[in-house]
C-alpha cells in the first residue's frame, strides 16, 4: 500500500490543482446552475429558494422558447447537413492528392482561425436584404453573374426557415473543418487495403464504397457530434449578425438576454439546463465510445 | 577499468503476480541467481518470464512473496531506489538526448559527480565501440548501435544487477549471433549478475550459466544448459529444449523392453524402468539415431516424407506408424518456437524428425535403415508429464 | 501521374480485368475536379475579397451597393479611422491571450503526462471528466461563474478573463499533450524509472524535451480560442479591459457603422489569427484533431 502511494502519490499531486479547478468550475458551477433553475432568482439579488420545476413549465409554455428550439432545429439541421455534404466533397476532392493541394486546404480551412464575431460581421453585410437600386451583398454579386432567381431576404424573411441563412456563414467557417476530418479519415485507410480490392477487380468507386466508406463512419460521427454541439452552444455568431432578431434567436442568446438583461437568472439558469442536457446526450456517449475504442487498441 | 560496485546476488521467494480480475502470470517461483552469474529466463511466450524480470526491477508490483537483492528485501521498494538497470527490447533510448547522455542519465539521477560521470562513460563507450557515436541522437543510430548504447547505458550504472528483456530480438539473425558472444564476453569481463530474459531457446542454452524454464508463471526447471538437455525433469522441458524438437510416441514398457510403432527397444542396464510394466511417453532426441547400426542397436526401416537440407548434414522427417502425441506440454512448447512442423502433415500419426550428415544418401519416398541409440531415450509418464 | 502508370503496368501483369483500365472520360473527370476546387475555393474567399477590397477603399468611394466593385484607388484611411478604436483591445487581447495559453498548456503538459505515463488509480476515471469540461455549453456555468468571480473581485479586469481562460482551456489542453505522450513508448518512461528518475524529473527530463510540438499544437489552439472567445469578454471585462471581439462587436456591431469601417476592423482583429494559421497552419490542423478526440 505505501508503495503504491509512492508509486503514483506524485503523479496524481501534480494533477490535483488542474482536477481542482475543473471540479469546481465544471462540475460545482454545473450543479449549481441546476440549482438555479429551481429558484425563483430574479434580479441582482441572488435567492435560493426553492419552487419545483416551475421555471421548467413556464418554460415549455414560453412562446418565445418555443420559437427557439424550432429555430434551433431548423438551424442545425441545415448547419450539420450542408457542413457534412460540402465538407465530404471538399475532402472527396482533395483525396487523391491534386496539384496545389495545401493552397485549396488553407483556403477551406482558414475560417476557422477567424472570430465567429468577425465572421458574422462580414456576412451580416452579405447577407444584406436590400432590393431594387439597393440590392447589395450576395445578392447583388448574383445580380451581376445573371443569377438573379438566387435572390433571398435571408435571414430578414418572415419565413420559418430565416435562420438557416445563418447556416451559411457558420458552414463556412465549419466546413473546412469537416473537410479535415474526411480528409485525415480517408487517408487513414491503409494503402495495401485498397490494392488488395483493385488486385481483386474492384473498381475505384466500389473500392471507396466498400473499403473506404466503412471505416469512415467514426468519423461521420465525430463530425456529426462536434457540429451538433457547436450548434447548440453558440452564440456570438447570432448576436453579432443581427443582435434582437427573433427570427434567428435559440436558446443560447434567450439565455443570456434574459439572464443579464432584464435579470430573469432562474429563466436563464433553466434554458442553461436545458442546453447542457441537450449537449450531454450527445457528448457523453461520444466519449464514452472514444475512450472505449482507444482502450481497445 | 570498470568493475561492478558489488556482486549482488537475487533471491526471489515464493514470488506472485496477480493481476486484478484474477490472472496470475507467476505463481510460487523461488529461485536464486548467484552473485555474478548469467541466468536465462525461457519459455513460451505469456509463461511469466518478462513479469518475473520486471518485478525484479520494481516495475510490477509483487502480488505476493519477497524480492531480494544483494540480500536486501525490496519487494517494496520503487524501480529508482533498487540498484539495477535494464535493457529493454525496444533499447528504450531517450529520444532527445545525444548517447552520451543516454548513458549517463541514470548517474546524473544518482547525483554521481560530473567528473565521474564523463569518465565512467568514455570507459564503456571504449568497451562497446561508441566513442565515435557520443554526440549523435537515437535516431541516426542503426539497430546494433542502439542495442549497444542501451547495454552501454546499464554498464555505466555500476549496478547490482543487468537486467535484460528480450535484448536482442529486434535485431536480425546475423547481428544477433554477433551480438550474443559478444555479450558472453562482456560477461566474463564484467562479472555483474545478469537475469536475461529470452523466448529463443537457443539464445538462453548459449548465454546462461544456468537456465530456468518456465510455462504459465511456474518455474519448471532451473539448471545448466547441459542438464537441461540431458535431463530434463519433465515433458514440457525436453519438447521445450533443443532444436528441433525431440520426437515423441506413446510407449509401453514391459520386461525390460520398450516397445512402440512394432519397434522394440531393450532398456539399457540399471534403467530405473527395468523392472516396470507400463506405458509411457517416449522421447528420443533427433540425434537420438544414427545411419549404420552399431553395437547391437535396434533398428528401425522408415520412408523419409519431407528432406531438409542444412549443408553438411539434413533433417529427415518420416511418419511412424503409431499415434501422434498431442499433449497440452508438447503443444505449449511447439508453439513457442515457429509452429513450423504443425501444418504440413496433417494426420494423426507420430512424425520424427531425425537428423543425419549429409553423407548418409537419402531421398524422399525411399525406404532407410536407422538406429536407435538405446542410452539417449526418454521417459515421460503419459499422465503428469513428469520424466521417469 | 507516374503512380497511375506503374498501377496500370502491375495489374496487366496480374492479369487484372480490362474494365480496370482508365475510362476514356477520365480527363474530363480531372478537368471537372480542378473546376469544383476552384469554384469552392472562390467560395471561400469570396468574403475574404470583399472585406479586403472594401477596407483598401476610399471612405468616398465606399458603397454597399457598389461592394463588389474593385476600388480606383486604393487607401489605408479605412484602418486609419477604425485603429484608435481597436487598439486598446488589441493590447486587452494580447495580454489575455498569450498568458492564457502559456499557463493552460504548461498546466496541460503536466496533466496529459500524468494521465498518459504515471496513471493513477481513477485516471481512467478522471479523463473523461476532464474531457466532458470540454464540450459543456458555457451557458450552463455563466451564473455561477459570474456570481463567485465577483466575489473573489475577479470581474472587470483580465486576471480574471485569463483565469477562466486557463481552466476551460484545461481539458483540450489536457487531451492534446494526453495523446502526444502516449506515443513515447512504455519502456522510455521504465528506462527513467530504473535509471533512478523519479515522476518529476521522468516529466522534465524524459516526457518534456519532446513535446515542443505538443507545446505549438496547444498554445495556438489556446491563443485562437482565447483571441476569439467572445462570451467570457463581454460578461467579464469592463469596458477599458474589453478583448479585442468585445470592442469589434461595439465599433463594428450597431447598425448606423459605415460599412467601410466595419470591413476594415473586421479584418484588423482577425490579423493575429490569420497570422498564426499561415505560418503554423501544420500545428494548427493537429490541434483541430485533437479537438475531435482523434489524438
Amino acid at each position: 500500500m505505501k508503495r503504491r502511494l509512492r508509486a503514483w502519490g506524485p503523479g496524481l499531486l501534480l494533477v490535483s490543482p488542474s482536477l481542482l479547478a475543473l471540479g469546481v468550475f465544471v462540475y460545482v458551477f454545473l450543479g449549481w446552475n441546476i440549482r438555479v433553475s429551481f429558484t425563483s432568482w430574479r434580479g441582482q439579488k441572488p435567492v435560493y429558494d426553492w419552487v419545483g420545476a416551475r421555471n421548467y413549465t413556464e418554460l415549455f409554455g414560453n412562446e418565445r422558447f418555443q420559437i427557439d428550439v424550432r429555430n434551433l432545429a431548423v438551424f442545425t439541421l441545415v448547419f450539420i447537413g450542408g457542413s457534412l455534404a460540402l465538407g465530404f466533397c471538399m475532402a472527396l476532392l482533395l483525396e487523391k492528392g491534386v496539384r496545389g493541394e495545401n493552397f485549396f486546404r488553407s483556403v477551406f480551412l482558414f475560417p476557422m482561425a477567424i472570430s465567429f464575431i468577425a465572421t458574422a460581421i462580414i456576412w451580416r453585410w452579405l447577407l444584406n436584404n436590400g432590393s431594387g437600386s439597393s440590392t447589395a451583398g450576395l445578392n447583388r454579386l448574383f445580380a451581376n453573374l445573371g443569377l438573379e432567381f438566387l435572390r433571398s431576404d435571408w435571414h430578414k424573411t418572415p419565413s420559418t426557415w430565416a435562420i438557416a441563412a445563418i447556416a451559411l456563414p457558420a458552414g463556412w467557417a465549419l466546413s473546412g473543418y469537416v473537410m479535415a476530418l474526411f480528409l485525415a479519415g480517408m487517408r487513414a485507410v491503409p494503402e495495401e487495403l485498397r490494392e488488395a480490392a483493385r488486385v481483386d477487380g474492384a473498381t475505384e468507386p466500389r473500392v471507396f464504397w466498400h473499403v473506404v466508406r466503412p471505416l469512415l463512419l467514426p468519423v461521420l460521427m465525430s463530425a456529426v457530434v462536434i457540429l451538433a454541439h457547436i450548434s447548440m452552444k453558440t452564440f456570438d455568431l447570432f448576436y453579432a449578425i443581427d443582435q434582437g432578431n427573433l427570427r434567428i434567436d435559440t436558446p443560447a442568446l434567450y439565455m443570456w438576454f434574459t439572464t443579464f438583461q432584464p435579470g430573469f437568472y432562474a429563466r436563464g439558469a433553466t434554458i442553461a439546463t436545458l442546453l447542457l442536457f441537450g449537449i450531454a446526450v450527445v457528448i457523453v456517449p461520444y466519449i464514452w465510445y472514444s475512450i472505449r475504442s482507444e482502450r481497445r487498441q | 577499468m570498470i568493475e561492478s560496485g558489488s556482486v549482488a546476488g537475487i533471491r526471489l521467494e515464493k514470488v506472485t503476480k496477480r493481476y486484478r480480475g484474477g490472472v496470475v502470470a507467476v505463481r510460487d517461483v523461488d529461485l536464486t541467481v548467484e552473485p555474478g552469474e548469467f541466468m536465462v529466463l525461457v519459455g513460451p511466450s505469456g509463461c511469466g518470464k518478462s513479469t518475473l524480470l520486471r518485478m525484479i526491477a520494481g516495475l510490477e508490483e509483487v502480488s505476493s512473496g519477497q524480492v531480494l537483492i544483494g540480500g536486501r528485501d525490496v519487494t517494496d521498494e520503487l524501480p529508482q531506489q533498487r540498484d539495477v538497470a535494464m535493457v529493454f527490447q525496444s533499447y528504450a533510448l531517450y529520444p532527445r538526448m545525444t548517447v552520451k547522455r543516454n548513458m549517463a542519465f541514470g548517474l546524473r539521477m544518482r547525483r554521481t559527480a560530473r567528473v565521474e560521470r564523463e569518465r565512467r562513460v568514455s570507459e564503456v563507450a571504449e568497451i562497446l565501440g561508441l566513442e565515435h557515436l557520443l554526440d549523435r541522437r537515437p535516431a541516426a543510430l542503426s539497430g546494433g548501435q542502439r542495442q549497444r548504447v542501451a547495454m552501454g547505458r546499464a554498464i555505466v550504472r555500476e549496478p547490482q544487477a543487468f537486467l535484460m528483456d528480450e535484448p536482442l530480438s529486434n535485431l536480425d539473425a546475423k547481428l544477433r549471433v554477433t551480438m550474443r558472444s559478444q555479450l558472453s564476453m562482456l560477461h566474463q569481463r564484467l562479472g555483474t549478475t545478469t537475469v536475461y530474459v529470452t523466448h529463443d531457446q537457443v539464445e538462453a542454452m548459449t548465454l546462461g550459466q544456468r537456465v530456468a524454464v518456465l510455462r504459465d508463471g511456474v518455474l519448471q526447471q532451473c539448471d545448466t544448459p547441459q542438464s537441461l538437455f540431458h535431463r530434463p525433469v519433465n515433458l514440457f522441458v525436453a519438447a521445450f529444449i533443443g532444436s528441433p524438437s525431440m520426437n515423441f510416441v506413446r510407449a509401453v514398457v514391459s520386461g525390460g523392453v520398450v516397445s512402440f510403432a512394432g519397434v522394440r527397444v531393450s532398456l539399457p542396464a540399471g534403467s530405473p524402468l527395468a523392472g516396470a510394466d507400463r506405458a509411457v511417453i517416449l522421447g528420443i532426441r533427433p540425434t537420438g539415431f544414427s545411419a549404420q547400426s552399431g553395437e547391437g542397436w535396434p533398428t528401425l526401416t522408415i520412408v523419409p516424407a519431407i528432406i531438409e537440407e542444412l549443408g553438411d548434414e539434413r533433417f529427415v522427417i518420416f511418419e511412424l506408424d503409431a499415434p501422434r502425441v498431442d499433449t497440452d506440454e508438447t503443444r505449449a512448447a511447439v508453439d513457442a518456437q515457429s509452429a513450423d512442423d504443425a501444418l504440413l502433415l496433417p494426420d494423426e500419426r507420430a512424425r520424427f524428425t531425425v537428423r543425419l550428415p549429409s553423407e548418409v544418401p537419402v531421398s524422399a519416398g525411399e525406404p532407410l535403415e536407422l538406429a536407435i541409440n538405446p542410452d539417449r531415450l526418454y521417459f515421460f509418464d503419459p499422465e503428469t508429464g513428469a520424466s521417469l | 501521374m507516374s503512380v497511375t502508370t506503374d498501377r496500370v503496368v502491375v495489374d496487366e501483369a496480374v492479369g487484372a480485368p480490362a474494365r480496370r483500365r482508365r475510362p476514356r472520360w477520365a480527363p474530363y473527370l480531372t478537368t471537372a475536379r480542378y473546376l469544383a476546387l476552384f469554384l469552392l475555393a472562390c467560395f471561400f474567399l469570396m468574403p475574404v475579397y470583399a472585406l479586403i477590397i472594401t477596407a483598401l477603399k476610399e471612405p468616398a468611394q465606399v458603397s454597399v451597393v457598389r461592394m463588389w466593385e474593385l476600388p480606383t484607388a486604393l487607401s489605408l484611411e479605412n484602418f486609419r479611422i477604425v485603429w484608435p478604436d481597436l487598439q486598446e483591445g488589441f493590447v486587452n487581447s494580447t495580454l489575455l491571450a498569450i498568458p492564457a495559453s502559456l499557463i493552460s498548456s504548461m498546466l496541460g503538459a503536466a496533466n496529459g503526462f500524468v494521465l498518459a505515463k504515471w496513471r493513477f488509480p481513477g485516471a481512467d476515471f478522471a479523463f473523461p471528466l476532464i474531457l466532458f469540461g470540454m464540450f459543456i455549453p458555457y451557458q450552463a456555468i455563466l451564473i455561477p461563474m459570474y456570481d463567485t468571480m465577483q466575489r473573489a473581485g475577479l470581474v472587470g479586469g483580465l486576471d480574471g478573463l485569463i483565469l477562466v481562460h486557463v481552466i476551460y482551456g484545461l481539458p483540450i489542453t489536457t487531451l492534446i499533450f494526453r495523446s502526444y505522450f502516449a506515443s513515447i513508448s512504455d519502456e522510455v518512461i521504465e528506462a527513467a524509472k530504473v535509471d533512478g528518475a523519479g515522476m518529476l524529473r521522468t516529466f522534465l527530463f524524459v516526457a518534456l524535451p519532446i513535446a515542443p510540438p505538443a507545446f505549438a499544437v496547444s498554445m495556438i489552439w489556446q491563443f485562437t480560442s482565447a483571441w476569439n472567445d467572445f462570451l467570457f469578454g463581454v460578461l467579464l471585462a469592463s469596458r477599458e479591459y474589453w478583448p479585442i471581439t468585445v470592442a469589434l462587436n461595439n465599433i463594428a456591431g450597431g447598425q448606423t457603422v459605415p460599412f467601410n469601417q466595419a470591413m476594415a476592423s473586421a479584418l484588423l482583429a482577425s490579423v493575429p489569427t490569420l497570422l498564426v494559421y499561415v505560418v503554423l497552419g501544420r500545428f494548427f490542423m493537429r490541434g483541430l484533431m485533437a479537438g475531435a478526440l482523434k489524438g
